[in-house]
């Protein structure tokens, strides 16, 4: 894999004690990555530092072979959508989308192109508060893909949109930057966000970067604890439990659904039951105390039940959750 | 732009506003330590007078103009009855009067030879004019009427912010109506009554017009230092305009501390009240003939302004009304270039200070809320100087400052064109520094970033996208400050020339001659042209 954009030690130092990165990942042409983590990671950061409105202490940041480290944003060619859309609110939409065209001939012609690729030919004369929520995003999208950048940047993309418009915006959000082929980098909070629009997914903790990876790899190889407990639900257990559930010394993480109810294993007593139509959450406490999900058919036990746990699949790491 | 270049340009920044706003009262401070004139203040019982005079005039004016604003608020902001919304509006108007001209038209209707008094002496077949409007109750009339508009228009602000769910809220903990106001209501509002106490005592402390007509031996501290001023007693004059300076600080200072907390206000963004209308057909006809009533009332000063200046010269001795009405006085105004000299004088000075402080704002903003450059505060606390100190103060100090040639700190501008300019662009600084600031700060840094990154240069982002988002904000700092500067008075009677003379001093001189026709007239003109510099710049 050839990078297309490569992020080289990057590192920003906000305080004495508050410092993002060194943060190194290789971007592929064409392809979408997520940056992925709670807020104050450093993921927002990470996309400001791309977009050039920040400028590292340290580290490189290559497009196409080119150092654009210091390359201020007006001149970087990022495309940006930003968290609340950004829009010019004393443009109207068409003025909005051509902003970035300016001196260009054909200006009018790219803007009209621009909207009908985010299926809204026509609203060229319509003000931007009159849009919905919905509309506005794909504005701010076509604006920013308008001036053609070599790279797209979106800050928390579909969190200003309900939520039940998010889901079907993320196929259509993915089905468009596929469509234009443009390198995209999105930060999200959300899990299932990252996974669904990602072909990658980076995920930051405390301004470092713990891993980047496929959804599936993430999911199934994670390569820190926190990895493991940020994405997708995780069960961590310790000492005695982790023995008995066939790890070894250190800490041993088991996904829900590859716990189940067996003749032997690890004894705990259902506490809740949690109904979710073709399965069921039981949240378990073992003799220690300890509190765990197992994901299991809905008939598999009750409340009050005793019942023993075993593991098919664990995730084992060290002590220090490495 | 780099750190550094902006850090330079803020000290650049900060270094000239020290210069225009600090420098001149620190001379002031410096000539007022001199020990004979020290004693002379201290021993005369007439200073200790004057001062006091200030304060308590200013702690009534509080008090009246509140006494009238808040309930109006109330009236408006939670009431419907007919004629609500213009009714509404017309009750700002005293704002479009100039405080010189709002004082030569109480003159004109409420003095003793206006048309209040004519009218009353006809009545009772009276051989002397009823009354004298003089001394403290005059001053007292005068500013209630022109700074309630403050407790009116705060107040109104305050309520329309109310989240109607805590009203509601009160009332279904089982709180009546007035232990709501009391209670939910006024707590709430605090920060805007406080907000409007500050400005009308520190309007009233500046006061001038009022008490320099209508005082007679009556002297407050603004009328006190003037003539000394014009007496020539220089060093005293510096202990009296520092003696003023530190009152209005302390009185601000005080004021500030019954603020309260602005969280109380965040949490309010709910829907505000709709109006409800009065149901009683005889309060609603009560609160319909009174609301009328008082628009007529507030509206009989610039009645009085349009009919005195139709009068020609001579043409008015005892009658009740006027015999004669046409536009002679017009007519001379504007055809005889001496007479229309003062106007534009008037306009081209306001302009050009206007003009300054508001690119002086814009270089302030950027500076302060995107550069964040480590003198920002400085650079706000200096910008808000003038605002803390009456206009006597800063006409004093630049008279002195500005005497005296020591180059590069001190010139003698006095008796120059640029005199005035400065000292209206010192006044306008805090008008246009707080709205720009204000606009920078709700401005949306991502707006700015869009731009960038759609590949917009630093000039281009500035115009297509910065100052459009300042425009309204602009537009309303830049008219007040353009306003004030037109009606200025203080600074005016200090530091004019005959060849720079404003509007205002011809307002005077021409009441000085018994031109009071013509005086008028510059008063209509004055109070139209605020109007509309008013009205363009409240417009969204």
């Amino acid at each position: 894999m050839s990078a297309f954009l490569e992020v080289q030690q990057i590192k920003k130092q906000w305080a004495h004690t508050v410092t993002v990165g060194p943060i190194t990942v290789d971007i592929a042409r064409g392809e979408i990555i997520a940056l992925l983590g709670p807020s104050g990671s450093g993921k927002t950061t990470m996309l400001r530092l791309l977009a050039g409105f920040e400028t590292p202490d340290g580290g490189r940041i290559v497009v196409e072979g080119e150092d654009v480290t210091t390359v201020p944003p007006a001149r970087r060619r990022f495309g940006m959508v930003f968290q609340h859309y950004a829009l010019f609110p004393h443009l109207d939409v068409g003025e909005n989308v051509a902003f970035g065209l300016r001196g260009q001939v054909d200006a009018a012609r790219k803007a009209a192109d621009a909207l009908r690729l985010v299926d809204l030919a026509g609203f060229e004369r319509r003000k931007v508060q009159e849009l919905s929520g919905g509309q506005q995003q794909r504005v701010a999208l076509a604006r920013a893909l308008a001036p053609e950048p070599r790279v797209l940047l979106l800050d928390e993309p579909l969190s200003n949109l309900d939520p039940a418009l998010r889901e079907r915006t993320r196929r259509e959000l993915r089905q468009l930057i596929k469509r234009v082929g443009i390198t995209t980098v999105f930060v999200t909070h959300e899990q299932e966000e990252a996974f669904d629009l990602g072909d990658r997914v980076a995920v930051l903790n405390a301004g470092h970067l713990e891993q980047a990876g496929a959804p599936d790899e993430l999911y199934e190889r994670p390569a820190t604890l926190f990895v493991a407990t940020f994405v997708g639900r995780a069960n961590v257990f310790r000492g005695a439990s982790a023995r008995a559930l066939g790890g070894g010394e250190g800490i041993v993480v088991v996904r829900p659904e590859r716990l189940r109810f067996a003749g032997a294993g690890l004894p705990g007593v259902v506490r809740e039951r949690r109904y979710t139509g073709a399965a069921a959450f039981f949240l378990v406490e073992s003799v220690a105390g300890e509190r765990f999900e197992v994901l299991a058919e809905p008939d598999a036990a009750k409340v009050g039940d005793r019942v023993f746990v075993e593991a098919q699949r664990v995730i084992r790491f060290a002590e220090n959750g490495r | 732009m780099t750190r550094r270049r902006a850090e330079l340009a803020g000290a650049g920044l900060a270094l000239l506003l020290a210069w225009l706003v600090l420098f001149p009262i620190l001379v002031v401070a410096r000539d007022a330590a001199d020990g004979t004139a020290l004693r002379a203040f201290v021993d005369r019982p007439g200073e200790w007078a004057a001062l006091w005079a200030s304060v308590w005039i200013s702690l009534v004016s509080v008090a009246l103009a509140a006494a009238i604003g808040v309930p109006l608020a109330f009236l408006f902001e939670w009431f419907d009855f007919p004629g609500r919304k213009t009714l509404g509006s017309l009750v700002a108007l005293p704002v479009v009067l100039p405080p010189l001209v709002g004082v030569i038209a109480f003159l004109f209707l409420y003095g003793e030879s206006g048309f209040i008094a004519r009218a009353v002496q006809a009545l009772f077949g009276l051989r002397e004019a009823p009354w004298r409007l003089q001394g403290p109750a005059a001053i007292l009339l005068v500013h209630a009427y022109s700074m309630y508009v403050y407790f009116y228009l705060f107040t109104r602000a305050g309520l329309a912010k109310l989240d109607v769910s805590m009203l509601e809220a009160a009332q279904a903990l089982g709180a009546g109506r007035w232990a709501t106001i009391r209670r939910v209501v006024l707590p709430l509002v605090r920060p805007s009554l406080v907000g409007a106490a500050i400005l009308t005592f520190m309007t009233a402390l500046g006061s001038f017009s009022a008490p320099y007509i209508f005082g007679g031996g009556f002297r407050v501290m603004t009328t006190q230092i003037v003539a000394t001023k014009l007496n020539g007693d220089l060093p005293l004059a510096m202990v009296e305009t520092l003696a003023l300076a530190v009152v209005a600080v302390a009185g601000l200072l005080v004021l500030r501390r019954t603020e309260g907390d602005d969280i109380l206000v965040a949490l309010g963004k709910g829907i505000a009240p709709r109006p409800r209308p009065i149901s009683s057909p005889g309060v609603r006809l009560l609160a319909t003939v009174a609301g009328w009533g008082f628009a007529v009332l507030l509206l009989l000063p610039h009645l009085t302004l349009a009919l005195v200046s139709l009068v020609p010269y001579g043409a008015w001795t005892t009658e009740i009304l006027p015999p004669v009405l046409n536009f002679e006085n017009y007519r001379r105004l504007f055809s005889e270039a001496e007479r229309l000299r003062p106007l534009v004088n008037s306009l081209w000075m306001s302009a050009v200070s206007t003009a300054v402080a508001v690119v002086l704002a814009l270089a302030a903003g950027w500076l302060v809320v995107r550069g964040r450059v480590a003198l920002r505060r400085a650079i706000e606390g200096l910008l808000a100087l003038p605002w803390a100190l009456p206009g006597t103060v800063f006409a004093i100090a630049l008279a002195m400052t500005f005497s005296v040639n020591a180059p590069p700190l001190r010139w003698v501008l006095v008796g120059t064109v640029a005199i005035l300019p400065l000292a209206y662009l010192v006044r306008a600084l805090p008008l246009t520094g707080r709205a720009l600031l204000a606009g920078y700060r709700q401005l949306d840094p991502a707006l700015e970033e869009a731009a960038a990154s759609l590949g917009a240069g630093r000039w281009r982002t500035l115009w297509r996208v910065t100052l459009p988002q300042l425009r309204p904000g602009l537009a309303a700092g830049a008219s007040l400050a353009f306003v004030a500067a037109l009606g200025d008075i203080v600074a005016s009677i200090v530091l004019y020339t005959y060849e720079t003379r404003p509007i205002s001093i011809e307002i005077l001189s021409s009441l000085r001659l018994s031109e009071t026709g013509v005086a008028a007239a510059f008063g209509v003109v004055l109070m139209v042209v605020s109007a509309l510099v008013l009205g363009i710049g409240a417009r969204r």
